[in-house]
């Protein structure tokens, strides 16, 4: 990977969750991207949302509370 | 003296079927065509056969694209496949990877989740060593190639890393999306079966 960008992603323990959280950091203009769980993370056939290290804060915020999550890790 | 093709007002795929005819008689030819779709499918197929391929820009809005073969050979396209003793099925499996959108789903059960995995699937392409040759785009496929789709910056990603992106001008046109289209370029149906018909691989999510 080539890219200069420092990611976190969320981990979920349900596909479901995962959608959910996505419907609300889109309501919400956070930017954001659903990609495959990275092998290296886990080898789950699962989903996680991407972003970049600032918004990592308002991501949580935004999260907390609505949507159940297992974890927040670096990329 | 050069061969001038008017292929002005016929409709896709026609100015590329006759390009291609043309080419196999003459060396050097000009196609006149009057919009930008057909003027890129004649100088890919220009391209694809060997040809150096020069456009200009006419004031009354047609393109005129000279067309003339390279010494030293034809397109791989062109070039008859190989020597005795080869199967044609071996023949084929040499040929590029290609993959193929057929819908903006993976697979059948469930739409959302269908959605969920073709967009992973897209953004896992580029993972792939090497990278397909061509992805084919067509049906509710189209709609991951317009703006706003969630999968177009990694489309960009993979357009950039060489690879062709070919969206089917008949489905974006039936969805209405035709002016939306963000990233590679609009095909016909002569191109893609062409495209499909040429794969050593097809992979079709």
């Amino acid at each position: 990977m080539t890219d200069k960008e420092v990611y976190y992603v969320v981990l979920f323990n349900s596909v479901h969750h995962a959608l959910r959280s996505e419907k609300i950091l889109k309501e919400m203009g956070i930017s954001h991207k659903l990609i495959p769980v990275p092998r290296h993370i886990s080898s789950d056939c699962g989903v996680c949302l991407r972003f970049t290290a600032d918004l990592r804060s308002p991501i949580e915020e935004a999260l907390t509370g609505k949507v159940e999550i297992r974890e927040i890790c670096p990329l | 003296m050069k061969k001038i093709i008017d292929a002005k007002g016929l409709a896709c795929p026609q100015p590329v079927i006759l390009t291609k005819k043309a080419l196999e008689q003459e060396d050097e030819i000009t196609v006149i065509v009057d919009n930008d779709t057909a003027a890129e499918n004649v100088r890919r197929m220009g391209t694809k056969s060997g040809c150096t391929v020069d456009t200009e820009k006419k004031e009354d809005g047609t393109f005129h694209i000279h067309l003339s073969k390279k010494q030293g050979g034809t397109a791989p396209a062109e070039t008859e496949q190989s020597p005795s003793g080869t199967f044609n099925d071996s023949c084929a499996s040499d040929g590029p990877l290609v993959v193929v959108i057929s819908s903006d789903r993976m697979g059948r059960g469930n739409d959302e989740l269908g959605h969920v995995l073709m967009r992973s699937f897209i953004h896992t392409l580029l993972t792939l060593e090497p990278l397909p040759e061509t992805l084919i785009f067509y049906n509710s496929g189209v709609k991951l190639t317009v703006k706003d789709s969630e999968v177009l910056d990694d489309l960009k990603k993979i357009e950039e890393a060489g690879v062709s992106i070919l969206a089917c001008g008949t489905c974006l046109n039936y969805f209405g999306i035709s002016s939306d289209l963000a990233c590679g370029i609009v095909s016909n149906m002569y191109d893609i079966t062409s495209t499909m018909a040429a794969a050593g691989r097809q992979v079709i999510p």
